[in-house]
């Protein structure tokens, strides 16, 4: 199991474009990937789950990798919330 | 076989279509279901989700082959986020738990709807509707209800009540026609009806229930007659009668531009009541000069906070440029209990209608009333922009919205923006209150709005929504008439101009007695206005003043109903 302590860089936090991202991340990984932020946990197959994290811009979140790429997924999950999401306008 | 059903008339005109039942309870449906074991609802949900999951993904195929890239971009999102595990996690676990998987799902859509709406994400917020309606598709196909269909042929949509919404999600080429079991012509889905012109009967009551889905209809609203599953004959004698109908329309095309004067030159303003801005911008095909009436309401629902000064600014700003210098009247926000507002905050009321909205609470809420009159007041230099309050009873109630008008253009004037210092406030006149109090009332505002739905509801004690006293809602009654006068009497003598803008005012015999009242303008639903204008051009004052003398001599609202449709 990996465990990353995390930042949220995209100025709407955790909203529908990141949470969307990361489902289909879910989708070509082996791995269980689940995010933890103030006492709630979503795993990253349900894009509702993530959003209901109410995670904002700075927020500092745990997230657990585990499966067999569990090394591979940690470092693109590192890299996906550095460049958030994909979404450079929302840094 | 054909069938005839009498129902009341709404909106005129001829329409044939396709029935598709709105708005069925699924009670009957649940009450019907046998649940079999917990492994049994576990393998029926998984199907149902599949099923409709594929549909979905169909109407996704379906509009990237048409081009319609964006619609199906949005629903492939759609598509995303109704799939998500956590609803789908949700109706397994309660499917496993209740034992019966339509309730289940039915809950489980429940839950994620309320999560969704509390989101602080604006679109995740709206997807809350999407995620109910998805529970009740699914809940739909376990219960074994037949799907309606909208294909090639135009539809009728036919329930006891049809939400305003599945009216305006059909676009016009696909609706015929709308058939209610409720008896109003007043309320908000008809209204949406009319200012789309579809052909609407109602009044069928119970009768609803006995018309099948998908039958093939005829519509004659002229009469308020349903026809299910007409013959040739009565099909081929209807055909003359749309013929009819054509030409009609045609003439009142005509005349659009001409002025809508009396044959002495006397004129009225006829202005349109619109609920969006954009309905602005449609109503000039039907003549409008202005609005008389902007419904503010849209800007507050299916939000859960209060719209910002700037929303609601962009908001009267298109509808006050699409007027082209004639007046905008826009009314403040007139909402109460029976359309709860998560900002509103209102505690059950008994009786709504009678409690805690409008103007009231306005009143008592700055955070409220601030925005909406500042947005107001910074789009009237666009144009010529008035406010209009609904529900006043009282001179206290003017002096407040008085003093917050001064508040607002102060805070305007401090935080360096523009706006318009000559913005009209008057109060639409629907309690019977202020009906009585006009006279003191027209000093302290510039104009009146007669807001007949509620005067005559209020002065007639009567709910114009129920179908067993209808009958009664009158607009032609003495006591209304006697009020109505009063009002324009008031505002005449003082010099503030007096206008209508509740559906008396789309009633082409209403107008000529309230132009002979001395009313001058007159605002309703754009696609009434040709037929008002007709008949106003179709007499002199003089004429129309020897009407009214008579009319006001009447003792019922029937004598003088028979005699204006006898008459004029």
């Amino acid at each position: 199991m990996q465990e990353l302590n995390l930042k949220v860089l995209n100025k709407p936090g955790l909203h529908a474009r990141p949470a969307k991202e990361l489902v289909k991340f879910n989708k070509g990984i082996e791995s269980d990937v689940v995010i933890k932020f103030n006492g709630k946990s979503a795993n990253i197959k349900s894009m509702m789950a993530v959003m209901g994290l109410g995670a904002k811009q700075d927020a500092e979140v745990t997230v657990t990798i585990e499966g067999p790429d569990e090394a591979d997924v940690a470092k693109a999950v590192t890299e996906m919330f550095a460049n958030g999401f994909g979404f450079p306008d929302e840094l | 076989m054909s069938e005839k059903i009498q129902g009341n008339i709404a909106i005129p005109g001829i329409a044939i279509g396709k029935i598709m039942k709105v708005g069925q309870s699924l009670d009957g449906y649940m009450a019907a279901y046998t649940p079999g074991s917990a492994e049994e609802e576990l393998s029926k949900l998984e199907e149902a989700i599949d099923t409709i999951s594929a549909a979905i993904d169909e109407s996704v195929e379906a509009m990237r082959a048409a081009g319609q890239d964006e619609q199906a971009e949005i629903m492939e999102a759609h598509s995303f986020l109704l799939m998500d595990p956590m609803l789908t996690d949700g109706m397994n676990d309660k499917t496993r738990e209740m034992g019966h998987a339509p309730k289940a799902v039915l809950e489980a859509a429940q839950e994620c709807a309320e999560m969704l709406a509390g989101m602080d994400d604006e679109y995740m917020r709206e997807r809350s509707a999407d995620v109910k309606d998805i529970g009740r598709r699914i809940a739909r196909h376990l219960l074994g209800v037949k799907e309606p269909e909208i294909g090639e042929e135009p539809v009728v949509l036919c329930g006891f009540e049809v939400e305003p919404s599945a009216i305006a999600n059909i676009p016009d080429d696909k609706i015929a026609g709308v058939i209610m079991g409720q008896g109003s012509t007043t309320c908000h889905a008809v209204i949406i009806a009319k200012s789309r012109a579809i052909t609407t009967v109602v009044g069928l009551e119970n009768r609803v229930e006995d018309i099948p889905e998908g039958a093939k209809v005829l519509l004659d609203g002229n009469e308020g007659l349903v026809l299910v599953n007409p013959s040739e004959d009565e099909l081929a004698a209807y055909e003359a009668k749309i013929k009819a109908q054509q030409e009609e329309q045609k003439r009142l095309d005509a005349l659009k531009d001409l002025p809508a004067e009396t044959t002495d030159g006397v004129k009225v303003q006829l202005a349109a009541n619109i609920g969006l801005p954009e309905d602005a911008e449609a109503a000039a095909k039907y003549g409008n000069q202005g609005v008389g009436l902007f419904r503010s309401e849209f800007l507050f629902m299916g939000r859960e906070n209060i719209p910002d000064e700037d929303l609601q600014f962009e908001a009267y700003k298109r509808a006050i440029v699409a007027c082209n210098g004639e007046t905008c009247v826009i009314r403040t926000m007139d909402i109460g209990g029976d359309k709860p507002l998560a900002y509103l905050n209102i505690p059950h009321e008994d009786n709504p209608f009678l409690g805690y909205r409008a103007i009231r609470i306005s009143l008592e809420r700055p955070d409220l009333f601030m925005p909406q009159l500042k947005g107001i007041l910074r789009a009237g230099v666009y144009g010529k922009a008035a406010i209009m309050a609904p529900m006043v009873i009282s001179v206290d109630e003017i002096k407040g919205i008085r003093a917050a008008m001064e508040k607002a253009m102060a805070e305007l004037e401090a935080e360096g923006k523009e706006y318009s210092k000559d913005v009209e406030l008057g109060i639409m006149v629907e309690t019977p209150a202020a009906a009585v109090m006009t006279p003191v009332l027209a000093k302290y505002v510039d104009f009146f709005s007669i807001g007949t739905n509620d005067l005559v509801q209020y002065t007639l004690a009567v709910d114009r929504v129920n179908p067993q006293i209808s009958k009664l809602y009158d607009h032609f009654n003495p006591a209304v008439l006697q009020l109505i006068y009063r009002t324009i009497k008031s505002g005449v003598e003082n010099g503030k101009w007096v206008g209508m803008c509740g559906e008396m005012a789309s009633d082409p015999y209403a107008a000529v007695i309230l132009m002979a009242m001395g009313i001058t303008e007159l605002s309703m639903s754009a696609p009434s206005i040709p037929k008002v204008k007709e008949k106003i051009r179709s007499l002199s004052m003089d004429e129309a003043k020897a009407h009214l003398e008579k009319v006001m001599a009447m003792e019922t609202g029937a004598e003088i109903r028979e005699y204006l449709h006898s008459k004029i």
